[in-house]
């Protein structure tokens, strides 16, 4: 099933924002819950094998928008030979964007494409959070794929393929993660920070952070760790 | 034209290389390898994950620099100046982690600093001041007369035999073993280099290892280190 989902943000009077296309056809409804947010709802089961999500957010100058998601989304596979379900979420953005769906909780025998393309202009602003679960609790972990492409004034900042799960190459036990939790952010800069299964790099006015582990809540809160750093900047000032 | 890729894939070139683990030194110390089977576990991850994209940034490299093997026709040099910084900017892009960063810099102009001479050309120049090493590595491949594939299969190669040549220094891992070990991966080799081409939406392999990333910044701040990386 193909799903198309778009939004845009636009600066309107009183630097209030505006939202003057909020539309979604297939398996995902969009509501707006707050003066700059929406949250997708799922409107079926899924996503299913062989499933089609694109996701279209335009954040224009001096406008801001905030996309939540109202339950995790839990992949399922499609009868037989499953083929993997994709979202693609592309972004172009010139004020701020604060990406932070619930986890994706891919079950057993599923492969989950996930592909965020943010294109930020000069100034622009993006928090993008990812929460993958693999299995359901006692459940073989399903497969996950994730690949971040952002761009600011048309150079790549960060292009990464992370791919977990069974039949994925690097997943190999020592360290095949069930749990995966990852956050990037483009903004203001933050400093390096290490910790345990936990990474912050530093990018060119942002950050990366991600952790992994066997369960989301405890990796979120090695994630929650990196984040709570303050800034070196902040620090020396 | 085998001649100069196996120069190129060979650990004798001066360029470097040596001074470099592949992050096995901490892995080594985190325990993650130990022993030939973990090794190869190892080198499998790092082969699809770095080893992978430096694959693909080694031949998009080596088409842009020409040469006799690449298929496409010289381009004007200014251009392969501004496509050559495009594409260090995606390498750039695709190793977040700082310390791998300054170790692929670190290699890139090493193997510039003997490719020039190796292989004398005026494509040298087109290249930034410090390149990513598959930067280098492709233009030396396309200077040699080699084709995108051949330095995609040089890349992918020295992705894991850096490595495997230090953990058996740090291990003092017998020299046929590791030798197997690495053999054992030649099939993964070439299909790492088959697959060093742009996706479907023009993208070049961006595969990544969030523990190398972790491995080669907690590598960095330590003192007692015998690698750089």
């Amino acid at each position: 099933m193909r799903t198309l989902v778009e939004v845009v943000a636009r600066a309107g009077p009183g630097g209030r924002t505006v939202l003057p296309v909020v539309r979604a056809s297939g398996q995902l409804a969009v509501r707006r819950t707050g003066p700059t947010t929406v949250h997708l709802v799922a409107t079926a089961f899924g996503p299913l094998g062989g499933d089609d999500a694109v996701v279209r957010l335009v954040v224009e100058a001096g406008a801001r928008l905030a996309v939540r998601t109202v339950a995790a989304a839990v992949v399922l596979p499609a009868r037989g030979e499953s083929p993997p379900s994709v979202q693609r979420v592309h972004a172009e953005v010139a004020g701020v964007l604060d990406l932070q769906p619930e986890p994706t909780v891919v079950t057993a025998g599923a492969h989950h494409r996930a592909v965020l393309h943010a294109e930020l202009d000069e100034d622009a602003e993006l928090t993008a959070a990812e929460l993958v679960q693999l299995g359901r609790t006692g459940e073989e972990p399903g497969r996950w794929t994730g690949t971040t492409r952002v761009t600011r004034a048309g150079v790549p900042v960060l292009h990464t393929t992370v791919a977990l799960g069974p039949g994925a190459a690097a997943w190999l036990p020592p360290v095949a993660p069930r749990a995966w939790a990852s956050t990037v952010h483009l903004g203001r800069a933050a400093a390096r920070v290490t910790g345990e299964d936990a990474v912050r790099l530093p990018l060119d006015r942002g950050w990366v952070a991600s952790a992994w582990g066997d369960r989301l809540a405890g990796t979120r809160a090695g994630l929650a760790l990196l984040e709570g750093v303050p800034p070196v900047e902040e620090v020396l000032s | 034209m085998t001649a100069a890729l196996l120069a190129l894939a060979d650990s004798r070139l001066p360029a470097g290389g040596h001074t470099h683990s592949g992050g096995v030194e901490q892995a080594i110390a985190a325990g993650v390898v130990s022993d030939p089977r973990s090794l190869e576990t190892f080198l499998r991850r790092r082969l699809t994950t770095s080893g992978s994209t430096a694959a693909g940034l080694a031949a998009a490299a080596c088409r842009t620099a020409g040469g006799p093997r690449t298929g496409a026709a010289p381009a004007p040099a200014g251009d392969r100046v501004a496509a050559l910084r495009a594409l260090d900017r995606e390498a750039e892009a695709r190793t977040p982690s700082p310390a791998l960063r300054a170790a692929s810099r670190q290699q890139g102009r090493g193997l510039v600093r003997v490719g020039r001479r190796a292989w004398p050309d005026p494509v040298w120049d087109d290249l930034p001041a410090h390149p990513h090493h598959p930067l280098a590595l492709g233009v030396a491949a396309a200077v040699a007369g080699l084709a995108p594939g051949d330095a995609a299969a040089a890349a992918a190669y020295l992705s894991i035999t850096g490595p495997a040549t230090a953990a058996q220094r740090l291990l003092a891992m017998d020299p046929i073993t590791v030798a197997v070990v690495t053999a054992r991966l030649g099939d993964a080799v070439d299909e790492v280099s088959a697959a060093a081409v742009p996706d479907a939406d023009g993208w070049l392999p961006a595969g990544t290892d969030p523990l190398l990333d972790l491995l080669a910044e907690v590598h960095a701040d330590r003192t007692d280190r015998f690698f750089a990386s």
